[in-house]
């Protein structure tokens, strides 16, 4: 717990320090171009505390991200805190439900490939998913978006809804999930691999263990073993790796969103790269790692809770 | 070193070779490396690097959007530009770029992990400490972020992937460097006087050179795909050609919608064969200096 | 005179794997009369352990096993998947070895005790399974607290006493034994001893008993045989062959262990040198002449089938 909160310190001070470095005058950056009196421009350099020392600039830092004032966004001129909020829950739905798909398709997977080791069906799944994991999810993205959505036409070629929609409702959810499904299919087979080989070698490592044979000795059907012994003793280091890879949620499709133009905190990123726009680098950044670090430490607690042998960290 | 240490080591060497050259996943996955490491070097060779210039491109009437059929053998992108030549040339940047970051990386690494194991007390707490925090923040935007303060340039990529890819690599040497400190000999040497340069030199590197080896053919795959990534997003050297930046180019001049295959296929294909690549070597490496492992394959 | 509860047969047992095809067990036959008790001696790598696993068909796939097992009246090895659960832990039921992994991490040791009722319905509800298991448990001496604990948290003689209740869930007519005092201190030993000796008289068990430690066979088992190589050398009343062993091998091996009580004998043993031989490539004629201080020339020549040497008795030495 109290790492967690050292590490999330580490990161606000490495946050400031870094875009201080290149932030040289942000007013300056913010209203370039823009024909604007250099009076205002100090008056608004003094507002934002620029004038003052290294120290008390970090202070004001501190207090304005714990209200959540990120600053001005310089693409866009708005508030960099709505810019995120906006973006989140596309990220969430898109991110969090190919998640949870590539858990369970390779966590499946991986048990049907350990329980059938070196057959067929344990070669076909291992290559497979390790095909898909080697090659960049982007590019996986980019077929997928020519063959489906180019020559086929069955789906959107980007974004969220349908442009010019009003529709609501039922008609609306259908239409996202319409946009959604190439996104989510290219993030669910790129990190699917992850989950087969871990719950594979998990349970391979299970499998040689002697309460195996005693459940069968006892007359359990081999289906039963398998179920009741074995995966629940080899799903423990997935379970970990799951909650981990939760706390990725967030940042874990920029490539992806920025492929399919998913209205997303990825696609905010690739745009905030573009500018640079550095002051909602910062915000993104800080979010990003925030949910990492929560979620490592929901991890943790979890991993405790469900192996009787740990005791709590 | 002595003749007997340099003979201990060429027949550790050739008995790791013998094991490699028995398992067919790690051949297949050299056999690969080989073609397109010989495909880079041999760049001048293959494709003319005045093709990478548009105006040269334009020069010589060569078509836009062109498919393959019309000029091959890979076609020609939004500016006249052969897509081969891209192929050949960028394969340069992407594999120089792979290895050179993860030498850092593992150099990194292995210092750390080293140091930390070895030296142990406050210096392991804090170096551990340090390592943890690096591990938790998410890679990728730490990546981003550090590119878009420093700059694009192939070194400027080399240094974010390296700096933000050490951590493991460190965790990994630290845990094998605690174990051989367990074992008796490191104690042995110590009461003959041996000093802690000379230990690390003539026991623990031997035994943990094996493992760094592993862990930095798997480490490159990463590299790779995150040089692609940043150059994808724009972070790449704009002075030269890499896969990750034709990936790129192709992206944001609509070339899927213009279903110009020909122009990200190629790209994507080398990345793929080169990662599988280094895995299947990777994994095999490691199934040698661990066969525990090889009951779990 | 009643039929056996256990014939085994020319039993043959092969493992296939990467190296080649290992021989672990190479015809062996004994009989185990209802309510009587066999000891099987042993060092590591005989093939003792595989022949328990044998008994229940726990062998891996791909295992090649011939020769008849006859439990209870049924051939073993010839029973279809369903009939050979049915038989698992109902007829006959295994005491592992190595306690700590022979029992699931993550599940309490009273849930591991009640399934196999839950498997094969031997109670009417989930409520009698757990209640069955506490008295079981409280019939090898750990308290009825202890149905909620996991496995970590006993300590290895309170983990043995578990396996045994458990082995004891639907009440089998043999009971196999595998190593159940191994790597448990004297105390505890003699402890265990005894709690198995009670429950067999008092539910009239069958039992194999499986060790390397020959002098605790004395104790445990009516008849013993000693295992080498694969193979039976020597069989016949427990305390009569640790007495008086017709095979060299058994000497050396009575002679190794101290007896429990008898302290001169911790002073002086005596240990056998060499080592077993690798299942795989055993030596010309009898297996045991490399170590045997009784070697001749004959020795060489072939392997010496198991003959008489005395009541009951028999063993397989050209010397006797």
């Amino acid at each position: 717990m109290l790492g967690s909160l050292l590490t999330l310190v580490f990161v606000l001070v490495f946050n400031f320090f870094l875009f201080r470095v290149v932030q040289t005058d942000p007013i300056g950056s913010l209203f370039r171009g823009r024909n604007v009196p250099a009076a205002t421009l100090d008056n608004l350099r003094s507002a934002f505390g620029l004038d003052q020392s290294l120290g008390a600039q970090f202070l004001y830092y501190l207090r304005e991200t714990a209200q959540l004032n990120f600053g001005i966004s310089y693409q866009s001129r708005q508030p960099v805190w709505d810019e995120i909020v906006a973006a989140i829950p596309a990220t969430v739905a898109l991110v969090g439900i190919s998640a949870i798909l590539s858990a369970v398709i390779g966590t499946i997977g991986g048990v049907v490939a350990a329980w059938r080791r070196n057959t067929w069906k344990d070669h076909t799944i291992t290559s497979g998913t390790m095909v898909f994991y080697s090659m960049p999810d982007f590019w996986l993205g980019m077929i997928l978006l020519v063959g489906f959505a180019v020559v086929l036409g069955w789906f959107p070629v980007g974004g969220m809804v349908s442009a010019g929609s009003n529709a609501t409702g039922l008609a609306r959810l259908f239409d996202q999930l319409h946009h959604m499904f190439l996104p989510a299919l290219t993030l669910t087979l790129a990190y699917l691999g992850e989950y087969t080989l871990v719950t594979r070698s998990s349970l391979l490592d299970v499998m040689g263990e002697d309460y195996l044979t005693v459940a069968r000795a006892k007359g359990l059907r081999d289906v039963v073993v398998r179920n009741r012994h074995a995966v629940p003793n080899a799903l423990l280091p997935v379970v970990t790796l799951t909650a981990i890879n939760f706390g990725f949620v967030l940042s874990g499709a920029i490539a992806v969103e920025a492929v399919f133009s998913w209205p997303g905190l990825g696609k905010a990123t690739a745009d905030a790269i573009r500018g640079p726009d550095l002051p909602m680098l910062q915000g993104l950044f800080l979010l990003f790692s925030t949910a990492v670090i929560v979620f490592n430490l929901l991890a943790d607690l979890t991993y405790s809770w469900l192996d009787p042998r740990v005791e709590e960290a | 070193m002595t003749s007997i240490a340099m003979k201990r080591r060429r027949a550790t060497a050739g008995r790791v070779w013998k094991e490699f050259r028995d398992s067919r996943e790690g051949m297949i996955g050299l056999a690969v490396l080989a073609v397109f490491v010989l495909l880079a070097l041999a760049a001048p060779l293959l494709a003319d690097l005045r093709e990478l210039n548009p105006v040269f491109a334009r020069a010589q009437g060569n078509p836009q959007w062109g498919s393959p059929g019309e000029f091959g053998p890979l076609g020609t992108d939004h500016i006249r530009r052969s897509v081969w030549a891209q192929f050949v040339w960028g394969s340069r940047v992407s594999l120089f770029v792979g290895l050179a970051a993860t030498l850092l990386t593992i150099l990194i690494g292995s210092v750390t992990g080293i140091v930390s194991g070895f030296v142990g007390g406050k210096a392991d707490g804090a170096l551990m400490r340090v390592t943890e925090w690096f591990l938790v923040i998410p890679f990728l935007p730490l990546a981003i972020v550090l590119a878009s303060v420093l700059g694009r340039s192939v070194w400027n990529i080399i240094f974010v992937i390296g700096v933000t890819s050490w951590p493991s690599t460190a965790r990994l040497v630290r845990a094998q460097v605690l174990t051989v400190k367990q074992r008796l000999f490191v104690d042995r040497a110590r009461s003959l006087g041996a000093s802690g340069p000379h230990i690390v030199a003539h026991h623990i590197l031997p035994n943990v050179s094996g493992l760094i080896l592993a862990n930095a053919t798997l480490a490159v795959p990463i590299s790779i795909l995150t040089e692609t990534t940043l150059a994808f997003l724009g972070l790449g050297d704009p002075s030269r050609a890499s896969w990750g930046k034709t990936l790129e180019e192709a992206f944001v001049n609509g070339a899927m919608v213009r279903n110009a295959w020909w122009y990200f296929l190629p790209a994507g294909l080398g990345i793929l064969a080169v990662v599988l690549a280094f895995t299947m070597i990777g994994r095999t490496l490691e199934q040698i200096a661990n066969p525990r492992l090889s009951r779990s394959r | 005179m009643t039929e056996p509860l256990l014939t085994v047969r020319d039993l043959t047992i092969t493992y296939h794997g990467h190296g080649g095809s290992v021989p672990a067990v190479r015809g062996v036959s004994f009989d185990i009369e209802k309510g009587g008790s066999l000891g099987l001696a042993g060092e590591s790598g005989c093939g003792k352990s595989t022949l328990a696993n044998s008994l229940l068909r726990l062998l891996p796939a791909g295992t090649e096993v011939s020769g008849e097992i006859i439990l209870g009246g049924q051939d073993v090895l010839s029973l279809s998947p369903g009939g050979l659960r049915a038989v698992r832990w109902t007829s006959g039921a295994i005491i592992f070895q190595g306690a700590l992994h022979a029992l699931n991490p993550v599940q309490t040791v009273g849930d591991q005790i009640a399934e196999p009722m839950l498997v094969h319905e031997t109670t009417p509800s989930q409520t009698a399974a757990g209640d069955r298991a506490i008295e079981l448990l409280r019939r090898v001496g750990l308290p009825a607290a202890r149905a909620d604990s996991y496995p970590h948290q006993l300590s290895g003689g309170q983990r043995q006493r578990v396996l045994i209740a458990m082995a004891l869930a639907c009440d089998p007519h043999l009971l196999i034994a595998d190593e159940p005092t191994t790597a448990l201190d004297l105390m505890v030993q003699a402890q265990v001893l005894a709690l198995l000796d009670d429950l067999k008289q008092e539910r009239d068990l069958t039992l194999l008993f499986i060790t390397h430690d020959l002098s605790v066979l004395t104790y445990a088992c009516q008849r013993l045989a000693v295992m080498y190589a694969g193979r039976i050398v020597e069989q016949g009343p427990s305390w009569e062959v640790f007495a008086n062993p017709s095979h060299p091998y058994t000497r050396a091996l009575a002679a190794a262990f101290p007896t429990i009580g008898d302290t001169a004998s911790r002073m002086a043993p005596s240990g056998l040198g060499g080592d077993p031989p690798t299942p795989g490539s055993l030596p010309e004629g009898c297996p045991f002449h490399p170590r045997c201080p009784l070697a001749e020339e004959g020795c060489l020549v072939s392997e010496p089938e198991l003959r008489s040497s005395g009541v009951e008795r028999s063993a397989a030495c050209i010397l006797v």
